[in-house]
């Protein structure tokens, strides 16, 4: 089940050495990108890099190219993760409530460094 | 006489002689499945004497018999033994392990070597977690979830809680990815996903849910571990850390975790109903999607136990919003089973009691539920006794009722003999009764305004503790008769034959009863559904071959 | 099981004769196991994730000032040595398939040698901060410091996260150690290479997560100015 008796060793050695190449190039725009393009959300930036690199390792180092079932596997787990970034940063702290009154965020007075008074949080 | 389970068995390592190795490490599904069963029922019982000293103590107001601090360690380990402990692994360690492979025509788990590693991983968590009663500075007080910043300060040792935690969490993901491949790769030829009997869909649905939210409370676990030595700040709001992240994390998976409890439960229902009703389910392909829903939505609805935590008031919107759409699916599974019995010819055998009870103890336990899911409602709920009998009227009334009713459903098959039928009946009788005198009460009181944790209380609440306490003690004599009918019946209860409950799934198709080492003689081949009843009688039968004869 | 294994028939009404998929000699069955597993650690470190965003929202100038204090340069040095680890490991596994067991060794051995020389340079790394006076339980780090929150969190989720990284380096090398062993003993050959094959989907994991550690620590700043290293 699943062992192939032939190996085209060649052929599959290229794709490895292809995607090397491509990993690599990815790794050096990833140093020059602060001043190249995006200069302004270097993280946005950085992430999109990150992704389509991780999207090269799953698909051919991984081998999950033509794997049905499995891709549906991680497809649900990554959007399940996606659901947990959505709710607990996108919905919930990121409408912090008490940025004014907490003592684990910084004063909104600006110019005063380290000064937080411990208010009740 | 035919060679069953209990007289050979495949091992881990070798082929040691004495009967007692060979139970040490056996990778047998059955077994294994009975091993789990002897260690959590063993610890079961120590929670529940953890909960009647509780009970004890509240019998009236001000210090009886333990103090404050004492009460505290109570809880928490009547909580940690019950919910890791017991009832998250109890079901699928239990029956999906000794039932899911016989009900797919499988002879073992994908995996058994993993299987009994599995096994010994779950002890190891059992003893770390239970040697820090006498290691270091007494056990954990913080109640099961940890909230910080509270148990990174607390002098007692929670780490060893913690870790133990992890480490059960391991055994529990073990499980779970175990049976995932079992039921993807080894169902007999012909038996689709919509041919599978549904407690199969109900071990599915959770196994998912062990698989991918166990993994994060891990992680918080970790984190917590390495805030309390390393000092990282991350839950410690002295440190810049926030505990509203920690009950974010915690929920995450421990909200998903109360439906990996109740999924395969309600798995065993849908066997029960169907078998007792001689009658053929009522909308399969319904019930086995709504597995498959509730396991997805109780991804999504942790944010219910974070109401009063400071958590924003939108997401506390969202949340309340998303929790109502949990209770669909559920109320779906409720109209399938009752639509199953209407007309048919209904058999009161002790599981179908069970059954029948849990239909009314949850169905208590769930409305509540949505209750305490509206904002405005819980602020005032939250922490009281109301919250502590809706969890219980779900958990035990639901997970724990549903358990013995597949305990009694399934016991003709492990042991191949049968229990005292009328006696059984009296223990369900005691346990229901028991049961609903112990939990109702604490609605009202909740309702009043009795918080729970308390060691100590206002004297008007002390009609209702009483009222608890008597039912405490009928119920604890109930469980107590029950397990020695159980017991007894396994020792010189009558032999009956591979199928005395007359049921259509594979798991009661075996050659011999108790089933043998590999169980199905020949697997067959599955071209029908799981419960196909006419008239009241089954339809499916089989050669000794495993061929269909009808 | 030594023995080949011979699958079991089923046999349906018309006669037809079906193959019963055993739990014995099942290569996709491993394979379906061992990506679940991986969905576990996606899960984990997912979650950890999580709780680093969550301090960025409430934090977000000081994560960057910290992120531009992190050595960019040895970060990257060792994106490379994993980014060629991760090829040297798939190539073994190509050669094993294809029956060249030697050169699958060798190449065992250089996926190794890789791993160890991250870990090296992870030690420099962490060394230099700590000579900074920015370690776990030391220096800056220290409740009594006067470090901003948002930077005390910085560094103990990175602390937290390049460690559980290196752990898995850690367990990576001793399962290529462990695979080589049951090459050796011929448990692990051209015709059975599950195992093998699952330890490189392990050691792609392991790089799959550092391709997301590496950017969100060390380049998020990296437009902020700022030097790399200390």
């Amino acid at each position: 089940m699943g062992i192939k008796t032939t190996v085209n060793y060649q052929e599959e050695k290229a794709v490895y050495f292809k995607v090397l190449a491509g990993l690599l190039l990815l790794t050096a725009i990833t140093f020059i990108q602060p001043h190249l393009f995006m200069a302004q959300s270097t993280f946005m930036a950085q992430m999109l890099i990150a992704v389509i690199k991780a999207w090269l390792i799953v698909m051919y180092y991984m081998h999950l190219k033509g794997e049905k079932l499995i891709g549906a596997m991680v497809i649900f787990a990554l959007l399940l993760v996606l659901v947990f970034f959505v709710i607990v940063i996108g919905i919930d702290v990121s409408h912090f409530q008490f940025k004014g009154e907490s003592y684990i965020t910084e004063p909104i007075t600006t110019g005063v460094t380290q000064s937080a008074t411990p208010t009740h949080h | 006489m035919s060679k069953t389970y209990f007289d050979e068995t495949h091992c881990a390592i070798g082929h040691p002689k004495s009967t007692f190795m060979q139970w040490m490490l056996t990778i047998d599904h059955k077994r294994i499945g009975i091993m789990y069963a002897a260690v959590m029922f063993t610890f079961f019982f120590v929670a529940v004497a953890t909960a009647f000293l509780m009970r004890l103590e509240l019998f009236a107001p001000g210090q009886q018999y333990i103090d404050g601090n004492t009460f505290n360690q109570a809880f928490t380990l009547h909580g940690v033994i019950m919910i890791f402990l017991f009832i998250v692994p109890g079901i699928p360690a239990i029956f999906g392990n000794i039932v899911m492979p016989l009900m797919i025509g499988a002879k073992d788990v994908s995996f058994p070597r993993l299987n009994w590693f599995t096994f010994w991983l779950y002890i190891l968590g059992c003893i770390i977690a239970i040697s820090s009663l006498w290691v270091g500075n007494g056990f954990a007080d913080t109640g099961w979830t940890f909230y910080a910043p509270y148990s990174l300060t607390t002098g007692t040792n929670v780490i060893f809680t913690l870790v133990a935690a992890f480490v059960l969490g391991m055994a529990s993901i073990l499980t779970g990815l175990n049976f995932l491949v079992t039921i993807h790769r080894l169902r007999a030829p012909g038996m689709t996903f919509f041919k599978m009997p549904l407690f199969v869909w109900g071990i599915y649905a959770t196994a998912w849910i062990q698989l991918l939210a166990t993994p994060v409370v891990g992680i918080t676990l970790i984190l917590a571990i390495m805030e309390k030595y390393f000092g990282i700040g991350i839950f410690d709001p002295a440190k810049g850390g926030d505990p509203v992240l920690f009950e974010h994390l915690f929920w995450i998976y421990s909200h998903p975790a109360v439906y990996l409890m109740i999924l395969p439960a309600f798995g065993i229902m849908s066997e029960i109903i169907p078998v007792f009703s001689r009658r053929e389910i009522f909308g399969y392909r319904t019930i086995a999607l709504s597995s498959a829903s509730i396991a997805g939505i109780g991804y999504l609805v942790w944010g219910h136990h974070l109401y009063t935590s400071g958590m924003a008031d939108i997401a506390k919107t969202v949340f309340s919003f998303l929790t109502f759409f949990v209770a669909i699916p559920t109320g779906i599974k409720f109209y399938d089973w009752i639509a199953t019995m209407y007309k048919g010819k209904i058999v009161l055998a002790t599981p179908m009691l069970w059954a029948l009870g849990t239909i009314i103890t949850f169905a208590i336990g769930g409305l509540t539920g949505v209750t305490i899911a509206m904002i405005g409602v819980d602020i005032h709920l939250q922490d009281t006794y109301y919250t502590v009998a809706h969890f219980h009227y779900a958990m035990l009334g639901g997970v724990v009722f549903l358990l013995f009713a597949g305990l009694h459903y399934w016991f003709p098959l492990v042991t191949g003999r049968m229990y005292n039928e009328p006696r059984a009946k009296i223990a369900f009788y005691l346990n229901f009764i028991g049961f609903n005198l112990l939990w109702f009460p604490m609605f009202i009181a909740g309702y009043l305004g009795m918080p729970r944790r308390y060691f100590d209380y206002l004297p008007e609440f002390q009609i209702y503790h009483q009222a608890s306490f008597i039912g405490a003690v009928i119920f604890i004599a109930g469980l107590v008769y029950m397990f020695y009918v159980l017991i007894q019946g396994w020792v010189k209860g009558p032999k009956v034959g591979v199928n005395p409950w007359r049921a259509t799934t594979l798991e009661w198709h075996l050659p011999s009863s108790p089933p043998p080492l590999e169980n199905h003689s020949k697997v067959p081949y599955v071209d029908f559904d799981p419960y196909e009843y006419y008239h009241g009688e089954p339809v499916v039968k089989f050669d000794e071959n495993m061929r269909r004869i009808d | 099981m030594a023995h080949a294994y011979v699958p079991e028939i089923a046999v349906d009404r018309e006669g037809n004769e079906h193959i019963v998929q055993g739990w014995q000699d099942d290569f996709y069955g491993g394979k379906l196991g061992f990506w679940l597993f991986m969905l576990t650690e996606v899960m984990m470190f997912g979650g950890m994730f999580l709780a680093l965003a969550y301090y960025n929202t409430l934090h977000p100038q000081e994560f960057l000032e910290a992120s531009a204090s992190l050595n960019r340069l040895l970060g990257g040095t060792n994106t490379v040595i994993l980014l060629v680890s991760a090829l040297t490991m798939g190539l073994g596994l190509l050669k094993m398939r294809a029956g060249d067991v030697k050169g699958a060794k060798l190449m065992i051995w250089a996926t190794i040698l890789l791993a160890t020389i991250f870990l090296v340079i992870k030690g420099f790394e962490w060394s230099a901060e700590y000579h900074h006076g920015i370690f776990l339980m030391h220096g800056e780090m220290l409740p009594e410091s006067t470090m901003a929150f948002g930077k005390k969190l910085f560094f103990g989720m990175y602390f937290t996260m390049t460690g559980l990284h290196g752990v898995h380096i850690i367990i990576g090398i001793g399962l290529m150690l462990w695979l080589l062993k049951r090459i050796n003993a011929n448990k692990v050959n051209p015709q059975h290479y599950i195992l093998y094959f699952n330890i490189a989907l392990y050691w792609d994991i392991v790089h799959l997560i550092w391709v997301f550690v590496f950017p969100y620590y060390y380049m998020m700043g990296a437009a902020t100015g700022g030097t790399s290293g200390h």
